[in-house]
């Protein structure tokens, strides 16, 4: 041990201390340095001086092993014996004067800031949900059982006490998939478990509709046979499109499955309906979390599909429409246009009305664009209008529009709760966001890959979802969890257009008169679930990020 | 160990190529370039740098479209018809020189992905074939890494195998050892030998006169997006006929 030591320790060097150099490193390098260490000692000093009064012996005991760090530190240099905690002191705390200052400064805040935290929230504070009225709260302490008595409220808004085992079975099923999905893919039970996977995957994918039964209900009613006899079509229809494109090859038990799917869940739907069971729930009274939990995880559901189409689309190379089909339908349209133009004309009461009447000119700018910009890629044209559009409005606007505009476009007497609309205003915004966020990923593929799947004979789709996008997502998942943060935290803006979500719900609670102005409490309450709740999501996608990472360049 | 060679062909001339025009926007890269092949031969493509070699034999299997003259391969003409494009591809394999292998996938799922979803072959047909050419280029123990813990030599034969698994009938080499460092040019030019002996039919843009010489049969000499001169390695070497392609012969065989 000694030698190691012997090697280690700069003794070799044998320079003894050198004032000169030392008052320079720490003191008169700058007249700057020289400033700021008077400023910092005499702030310093000060607040010692200050806590002293408050805080005695915690002040006396953080200066002493203050000065005793610093001892040890001067100690261990002077014999060239660094001990492990010297080392470490003089690393991180005691580089410098100016930084042992600052971190007796720092060390003083601290303790003073966890002291008076500690004095509010628990010495001086009342737990007691019956104690919340003004004349029970302590002056300088928390009245804690706001979050006991407004608990209903915080969680689930103004939903009847009688659907609440609904939310807690949404969320036991919920709970319960996620534990089953952490057994089942532990690396070692991955392959054993392959169709406890599929099985698992099959449940994920019908949740939502579980989530929607359950928090939403379904009303009774006859049994719709226009309606599945549609739905059997239009799946029928799809299947033999993918079918004709060689996406999916034919046999009899997929196309089989294929038509009896519609039918039979809508079946079972039916009689969950009938059963009486699940009675609907007016969607207006959700919040509270449960608001919160339900337009963010809508919103990051929909979304992510939705941006990824939105980016393939802005990026698609289609043959695209000619421009000896585009211009003459464009022209015949216009000409079409043009034949309102005089009734429109005549009916027009000021200048802009009549700049108006001859509004086919749009269709020919229209046509121009798409001609021009796109080169005739409608696809591409639409996805990227849309993504732009969306991007240059702000996320209220697109809220209010849900809210204000809708009652326009849907028919008379037909009100849509307000939940729905702002999960689809949410939706389209979160989603152009996404969609550009994949098409970084897309871009940063390199060419190469493009070029060796097409050499190997894969088909568009099969390049993109076998090579192109397994790639470019995980390239994205930083900014997608971003996204997805972003979704849950920002959730909280609908209670600008009247919900009562998480956050809007505080302004309830504290309007009443057990529980006036409490709005410190409950903030540090919401404060630590956003924290959770943004912390788990961040922490997994940095799991997931390494992960996936096994096979980097 | 027993190895089946390319599948057999059916028509005179593999790979026909009529009076091949293309232009990158202004530019003509390629002014009418004539070629047939017959199945099995065996053709190195020389020229300078941005004399279309490239450009060429990436027209062959349709990664770069010509605007003008034909292209028939094995008896497929590639227009705009995508399913005749596909069907191309399918025939037609191609090493880069980047490798641009998956890096997302181990060794043997870049090698099998393509036969599993474009050939629909079963899983276990495609892994016994993609480790039996694994094992012909000589790494079937990195079978189960991925190809960014592989030096470059390896990945390139990984290339290799990824595209002879597709049994095609036509080989294209996009100067596969243009970005390998010296010590491993040779284990890549032996699997490139060994295939050429095999009978694939072979077009190869490369700068390894060594290769060339020995197993080419006909070296083609590419300059200004046109075939300079076509002659047997031999007379090329000894006695070209164009005084370009002595020129080049000069420049690169001074250094």
């Amino acid at each position: 041990m000694t030698t190691n030591e012997e090697l280690t320790t700069p003794k070799a060097i044998g320079r003894g201390f050198n004032w000169q150099l030392f008052l320079q490193d720490n003191l008169t390098g700058s007249w700057m340095q020289t400033v700021t260490v008077l400023l910092l000692a005499i702030i310093t000093g000060s607040y010692v001086y200050g806590k002293y009064e408050e805080l005695p012996i915690v002040t006396a005991v953080v200066v002493a092993l203050w000065i005793l760090g610093i001892v040890s530190i001067i100690v261990s240099e002077i014999f060239h014996k660094p001990t492990a905690v010297s080392r470490w002191l003089k690393q991180n705390l005691l580089t410098s004067f100016a930084n042992s200052l600052l971190t007796l400064f720092v060390v003083l805040v601290l303790v003073s800031a966890v002291n008076g935290i500690w004095q509010w929230s628990y010495v001086n504070a009342n737990f007691n949900p019956a104690e919340t009225a003004p004349e029970f709260r302590s002056a300088n302490g928390a009245t804690w059982g706001v979050l006991w008595g407004a608990r209903k409220l915080l969680m689930t808004g103004w939903l009847e006490p009688i659907h609440s085992w609904r939310v807690w079975l949404g969320l036991g099923f919920i709970l319960i998939m996620w534990l089953f999905t952490y057994i089942t893919s532990r690396p070692a039970l991955k392959e054993k478990l392959r169709v406890a996977r599929m099985v698992l995957n099959g449940f994920w994918l019908l949740s939502p509709v579980v989530l929607y039964i359950l928090l939403a209900g379904i009303s009774e009613g006859a049994y719709n046979v226009t309606g599945t006899i549609t739905g059997v079509a239009v799946l029928g229809a799809i299947y033999a499109l993918l079918w004709s494109q060689k996406v999916i090859p034919f046999s009899w038990g997929s196309i089989i499955g294929t038509v009896v799917a519609w039918p039979l869940l809508y079946t079972i739907w039916w009689f969950i309906g009938n059963s009486g069971q699940f009675p609907p729930i007016d969607p207006d009274k959700w919040g509270g979390l449960l608001l919160t939990l339900i337009i963010a995880s809508s919103v990051i559901v929909l979304a992510f599909p939705l941006g990824m189409i939105l980016a393939l689309a802005r990026r698609s190379e289609v043959f695209g429409v000619p421009a000896w089909l585009i211009w003459p339908v464009a022209v015949a349209a216009t000409l079409w246009g043009f034949t309102t133009t005089p009734e429109l004309l005549a009916t027009s009461r000021n200048l802009v009305e009549q700049i108006m009447s001859f509004w086919p000119v749009i269709i020919l700018a229209i046509a121009y664009m798409i001609h021009r910009v796109f080169n005739g890629n409608i696809v591409a044209g639409v996805g990227t209008t849309f993504i732009e559009l969306i991007r240059s409005v702000p996320l209220i606007t697109l809220l209010f529009m849900g809210i204000v505009m809708a009652p326009f476009f849907s028919g008379e007497g037909v009100s849509i709760p307000k939940p729905w609309l702002v999960i689809v205003g949410y939706t389209l915004f979160s989603s152009a966001y996404m969609a550009e966020a994949i098409r970084g990923g897309l871009q940063a593929i390199p060419k190469g890959q493009y070029e060796a799947s097409d050499a190997l004979g894969f088909n568009g789709s099969q390049k993109m979802r076998f090579i192109i996008l397994p790639q470019a997502l995980r390239i994205v998942i930083p900014a997608i969890v971003g996204q997805f943060i972003g979704a849950f935290k920002s959730s909280s803006l609908v209670s600008i257009v009247g919900l009562f979500d998480f956050l809007g719900i505080n302004r309830s609670i504290v309007s009443n008169p057990a529980w006036l102005g409490l709005r410190l409490e409950l903030y540090v309450f919401m404060a630590i679930i956003y924290f959770t709740g943004s912390f788990l999501m961040s922490s997994y996608s940095r799991k997931l990020e390494v992960q996936l990472g096994l096979g980097d360049r | 160990m027993e190895f089946e060679g390319p599948s057999q062909s059916f028509v005179d001339e593999i790979i026909i190529a009529e009076n091949v025009h293309k232009w990158f926007g202004e530019f003509e890269a390629l002014r009418g370039v004539d070629l047939r092949v017959k199945p099995g031969e065996v053709i190195v493509i020389l020229g300078p740098s941005g004399s279309g070699k490239s450009t060429f034999i990436r027209c062959l299997n349709r990664l770069e479209e010509h605007q003008e003259g034909r292209i028939i391969m094995d008896g497929i003409e590639l227009s705009h018809d995508i399913r005749n494009i596909q069907e191309v591809r399918r025939e037609v394999g191609m090493v880069f020189q980047q490798f641009n292998l998956f890096p997302h996938l181990t060794v043997l799922e870049n090698i099998t992905l393509a036969p599993i979803n474009v050939r629909k072959w079963t899983r276990d047909h495609a892994e016994e074939l993609a480790m039996k050419w694994l094992t012909r280029v000589g790494i079937p123990e990195q079978a189960h890494k991925y190809p960014g813990q592989l030096s470059g030599g390896q990945q390139q034969r990984v290339a290799m195998a990824r595209t002879l698994t597709m049994q095609p009938k036509i080989l294209l080499f996009d100067e596969p050892t243009s970005a390998l460092d010296p010590e491993m040019i040779k284990e890549v030019l032996d699997v490139m030998r060994d295939l050429a002996r095999s009978g694939y039919t072979i077009i190869a843009v490369t700068h390894e006169m060594g290769f060339a010489r020995e197993v080419a049969d006909r070296i083609i000499f590419m300059d200004a997006g046109k075939i300079v001169e076509e002659n047997t390695p031999e007379n090329f070497y000894n006695n070209p006929k164009e005084e370009r392609t002595k020129l080049f012969l000069n420049q690169i065989l001074q250094h």
